[in-house]
C-alpha cells in the first residue's frame, strides 16, 4: 500500500542537493582565496550526482534510496543513518576529550555535540507528541 | 514470520519482479520477504493480503504470538 506517486520526482532530491553542495563549496573556496578547489568540489559533486541518475535505474538499492517508495530500503536508510550518526557522535567526543587534555577548550566539538544532544532531545519530543 | 507469499506467487504465474511492480516495492523486498528476512509493514501486508485476495492472518503466521 504505498502511497507515493509513480510520477514523483522525489529522486531527484539527493542529486540536486549534491549539485547545490557543489556549488556551495564553489562560491566557499572563492571567497577564501581558492577558486580552484571549488572546481574540484563542484566537480566532484556533479559526478557523484550524475553517477547516482545513472545508475538508478540498474540498482534497485540505489533507485530505493532516491526515492524512498521501498519502505524495507527506507529503514535500510534509517539505520544506516543511525549508525552513521553513532561514528559521527564517536568522533565528536573523542575529539572534544583530546582537545581538553590538551588544554584547549573544546571548540568546535562542545558546539558540535550540544547541538546533536538538543537535537536529539527535540526529535524523541516532537516523535512522542506525534504519535 | 512465516508467510506463504512463494507459494502464492508462483500459483498465480508470477516473478518476484512481477510482484514488486504489482505492489510498488523493490524486487530485493519481495525476496526478503519471502525468505522470512524482512516483515513487511501493516500498510504492505494488507496491499499483499488483498492482491491474492486472502486476509492477512491467512498468508502471514504470527507462530509466537
Amino acid at each position: 500500500m504505498q502511497t507515493t506517486s509513480r510520477t514523483s520526482r522525489k529522486y531527484l532530491a539527493t542529486p540536486i542537493f549534491g549539485v547545490l553542495m557543489g556549488l556551495v563549496y564553489l562560491v566557499a573556496f572563492s571567497i577564501g582565496g581558492s577558486p580552484l578547489n571549488g572546481v574540484i568540489g563542484l566537480a566532484v559533486m556533479v559526478v557523484f550526482s550524475g553517477a547516482l541518475l545513472a545508475v538508478r535505474g540498474r540498482i534497485e538499492t540505489v533507485r530505493g534510496l532516491l526515492d524512498h517508495r521501498d519502505e524495507r530500503i527506507s529503514a535500510i536508510d534509517l539505520r544506516a543513518t543511525a549508525v552513521t550518526a553513532l561514528a559521527m557522535i564517536a568522533v565528536v567526543l573523542v575529539a572534544f576529550v583530546v582537545e581538553i587534555a590538551r588544554g584547549h577548550s573544546g571548540w568546535p566539538y562542545d558546539m558540535i555535540g550540544a547541538v546533536g544532544g538538543l537535537t536529539y532531545l527535540v526529535a524523541v519530543i516532537v516523535l512522542r507528541i506525534r504519535g | 514470520m512465516r508467510n506463504d507469499v512463494r507459494e502464492r506467487r508462483t500459483a498465480k504465474g508470477l516473478s518476484q519482479g512481477d510482484l514488486a511492480r504489482r505492489l510498488d516495492v523493490s524486487r530485493q523486498t519481495i525476496n526478503s520477504i519471502e525468505t522470512d528476512r524482512y516483515t513487511p509493514s501493516l500498510p504492505l501486508a494488507i496491499a499483499i493480503a488483498r492482491f491474492f485476495g486472502v486476509t492477512v492472518e491467512e498468508i502471514f503466521h504470527a507462530d509466537h504470538i
